[in-house]
């Protein structure tokens, strides 16, 4: 451990702190907040103070100090936390936010102007009088003088009688003095104590005068005393200068000290040149005496158990844990082919041990993934504060809510999953959200609402942005479409095609193109991105009513639980969250020409033939399967000819070479060495809707299961 | 054999610096992350010195040493509280918890090395 690996976890501890204090100041704007979460953000920020103090971070320390000054006033109830001192708090966060980012590259740190304005504004806001942000320097028991030339000094140290209960050691003290300045001699001192009974160890019956010599200054000497200084009464001066000061000092010391360290000092060879206050019999001596209390008699009541998400973590680095989940990933495939040897042994014994090894690579394989996961709500978290940003830049009234937000997904999805979501978000609040006035026209609150959803349906996450605003102008879409040369004039297309059109490349309605969105980063990126996640996104609108943009994701990118399945010679894996159920194909069905519809139970399930669809050798066999999908709503047979059983599934991505290949997510590697095609369940699913929109031509729209996705 | 000293604070960065300053001085250096688990980590060893923030979720700085002083075998181990300029208030809280000792924050490794040496040597 050295100092650099200190200052990371400075940093990655600010950051953190950093988000707590967001995350205190947002919900402060809605919900009156209690004195325990007013000092949790006194805490944020004190605790970022103290911290940077260490690395000398001086920038740092002067910003915080102003910001803890007023979250001080804050918690304290001298300062109400108000809409305009949060607006300018959250601004100070964001400085703080640079400042520690600067920190992390070692870049420069952002404009100190920037900061300073910013703390005019905050003091406007708290009102700041000087004396809260004075420091309060520590008491002086006597007036002091720096004068470092001096060199014979002479010192008396009325130590107080309780010192010892406070784990302060006089013997500790005078040897750290010995490792500052050389002690010429020292005068131990008995008081109060007269040789008789009544001795108590714990009490400290000693005063001590010194002789020094070297060069220092009265402040130097009694800092050395600093902690016993209370209840003491520590004289220090030069020899020469002996006898004015202890006149200077007699006003404000006990004349016992006086009489005593005059006494004390002339042991040690100092001669008065005027006599000190006259002596006076004092039976209290050791100074002012404390009122120590050595045990509470009642504890401080203890906070209850608090649930501000302190709760208790380990870092670990996300490449260890990359390295445990690919070494797992080959333990599942080792573990196949155990399996599959035991099963050619015919040994049922060796089958029985190789199941439980089975399931404890399941039970294994489970654990690492999970932890991995991550809450949504790390996302989600950003969110009010775009919102509430981007709401008050464009002048919206809107209020986010927030569900779904403890559905977990993998970690790097959620690192791929912020820009996508935030582009939705800021487009629903810009493009979505009528102005007040529209809203009020048609009979709505004139608030608008943005709504972050997530939650899991079979095995995939699905997450929703939904608003309540203007919904999407399917005409206008189609306008822009044909303008912009991305179809023909007369192009018929289904409700969900036009609504894709916004996901194509220079797509924009904006009528105005503001500075929150229409700004390089289209929707095409939005979709890209999702896409590179083996994710889809669909678009739900109504025009005047809302729309809701649902992203669906498969839960891990490492391992999954597939179903596998035999065509001809070669194995394909589906993902098995996408299975909803097998059924036979009845015999007549069999030749490949025949219908590419199954009545199964009165539903019209359209069914891919993958023996047709990858060109592969008819099949001899006299029996075939139907694996029937399904993705959101819709549902597609997949026909195969052997129904091979689950299958844990590490997924192998597929080399560049092979990026362009439709239908195919990737592969993997069986038990017996075998390559197995992941077969990517999406792009068959959009080959059939496109199939069989070709082949039902203007109707599509009335067909129930090739219809854009129907209403909730 | 050195001397051991207990830090309690929440940040775990002060925690690492001081514990560095410390150790490169020749003392044993323990932590805890607030008052609640610096109790825990007593457990009845020697500790020679405490270091210990005021403002801590859990339990603050102060209760841990008023609990701490109601065990026997740290009654008398002295403690120093590390304290802001905005928290005159709670020294007399500590005060009256029988600290004497008080560091203001924030401080650079070499000033509470020097105010541990006050203290103890180690």
């Amino acid at each position: 451990m050295s100092i650099e690996a200190g200052l990371q976890a400075f940093i990655d501890e600010a950051r953190e702190l950093l988000q707590q204090m967001e995350a205190i100041l947002l919900d402060a704007e809605t919900a009156q907040a209690d004195a325990e979460v007013m000092n949790a953000l006194f805490r944020t920020v004190h605790t970022i103070k103290g911290s940077a103090g260490l690395f000398a971070l001086d920038a740092v320390v002067a910003f915080t100090h102003e910001v803890e000054n007023v979250l001080d006033q804050v918690r304290g109830g001298t300062l109400a936390l108000s809409d305009t001192l949060a607006s300018v708090l959250l601004r100070c966060h964001d400085h703080l936010e640079a400042m520690i980012a600067a920190l992390g590259r070692g870049g420069q740190m952002p404009d100190e102007a920037a900061g300073a304005a910013l703390l005019s504004e905050l003091h406007a806001h708290a009102a700041l009088s000087p004396s809260q942000a004075a420091r309060t320097a520590p008491a002086q028991t006597a007036p002091a003088t720096a004068d470092p030339e001096q060199h014979d000094w002479l010192l008396y140290l009325g130590l107080s009688g309780d010192l010892l209960h406070h784990g302060i050691d006089p013997a500790a003290l005078l040897r750290y003095l010995a490792s500052q300045i050389r002690i010429v001699q020292v005068l131990p001192l008995p008081q109060n104590w007269h040789g008789t009974g009544g001795f108590d160890p714990e009490h400290n019956y000693l005063h001590f005068a010194l002789h020094l010599q070297g060069n220092t200054s009265r402040e130097q000497l009694l800092d050395v005393f600093e902690f016993a200084r209370e209840g003491s009464c520590i004289l220090a001066c030069p020899v020469a200068e002996a006898s004015p000061y202890l006149q200077a000092i007699a006003a404000e010391t006990p004349p016992d000290m006086l009489a005593a360290a005059s006494t004390a000092w002339q042991q040690l060879g100092w001669s008065p040149q005027v006599q000190a206050a006259p002596r006076q019999e004092e039976p209290e001596a050791s100074g002012t005496p404390v009122a120590a209390e050595n045990g509470p008699a009642t504890v401080k009541k203890s906070k209850p158990a608090e649930k501000s998400g302190e709760s208790h973590f380990l870092r670990v680095e996300a490449e260890k844990l990359d390295t445990l989940i690919n070494l797992i990933g080959e333990l599942v495939i080792a573990g196949a082919a155990g399996n599959l040897l035991a099963k050619q042994a015919g040994s049922s014994s060796l089958l029985e041990w190789s199941q439980g090894i089975s399931n404890l690579i399941e039970q294994i394989r489970t654990g690492a993934l999970s932890m991995r996961m991550v809450q949504v709500g790390e996302i989600f978290n950003r969110f009010p504060r775009v919102v509430r940003d981007v709401a008050k830049e464009l002048g919206k009234q809107i209020e986010l809510k927030i569900s779904g937000a403890d559905a977990e997904l993998d970690k790097s999805m959620v690192e791929k999953l912020g820009d996508p979501l935030m582009h939705i978000v800021r487009n629903a609040i810009d493009h979505g959200i009528e102005p007040a006035e529209v809203r009020l026209a048609r009979g709505k609150p004139a608030q608008g609402t943005v709504q972050l959803n997530a939650y899991h349906e079979s095995g995939s996450i699905v997450i929703e942005v939904s608003d309540d605003g203007g919904g999407l102008n399917r005409h206008r879409i189609l306008q822009k479409a044909v303008d912009r040369g991305l179809i023909s004039a007369d192009a018929q297309l289904a409700e969900q095609e036009i609504y894709a059109l916004i996901f194509e490349p220079g797509f924009s309605t904006a009528e105005q193109i503001t500075n929150i969105s229409g700004r390089g980063v289209g929707m095409d990126v939005v979709r890209r991105s999702i896409e590179q996640l083996r994710g889809m996104i669909t678009i739900e609108s109504e025009l005047e009513v809302g729309t809701v943009f649902r992203i669906r994701l498969p839960l891990t990118l490492a391992i999954i639980d597939g179903f596998m399945v035999k065509v001809a010679e070669s194995v394909f894996v589906v993902p098995l969250e996408a299975v909803v159920e097998c059924v036979e194909l009845p015999p007549e069905m069999h030749p490949d020409d025949s219908s590419n519809c199954l009545n199964l139970r009165n539903e019209l399930l359209p069914l891919l033939r993958l023996a047709t669809f990858f060109d592969l050798k008819p099949s001899t066999s006299d029996k075939r399967n139907v694996v029937v999908l399904q993705i959101g709503d819709r549902k597609v047979g997949l026909v195969v000819d052997v129904l091979l059983g689950e299958f844990q599934t590490v997924i192998k991505p597929l080399g560049d070479l092979f990026r362009s290949l439709k239908a195919i997510g990737g592969s993997t590697i069986l038990g017996n060495g075998q390559v197995a095609l992941i077969l990517d369940v999406n792009e068959l699913v959009q080959y059939v809707v496109m199939r069989e929109s070709a082949r039902y031509g203007l109707e599509k729209d009335r067909d129930p299961q090739l219809a854009a996705l129907p209403g909730k | 054999m050195s001397k051991t000293i207990l830090i309690v604070d929440d940040s775990s960065s002060l925690r690492t610096v001081v514990g560095l300053a410390l150790k490169g001085a020749g003392y044993e250096v323990i932590e805890g992350c607030d008052g609640k688990d610096a109790l825990a980590k007593l457990d009845g060893r020697k500790i020679h010195l405490v270091i210990s923030d005021v403002n801590m979720p859990n339990m603050d700085g102060i209760s841990f040493v008023k609990q701490m002083k109601t065990l026997p075998a740290y009654k008398f181990t002295p403690v120093i509280m590390l304290t802001t300029e905005s928290g005159a208030d709670k020294m007399n809280a500590g005060k009256e918890a029988g600290v004497k000792a008080w560091v203001v924050k924030p401080f650079q490794p070499q000033q509470m090395l020097q105010a541990v040496q006050k203290l103890i040597l180690p």
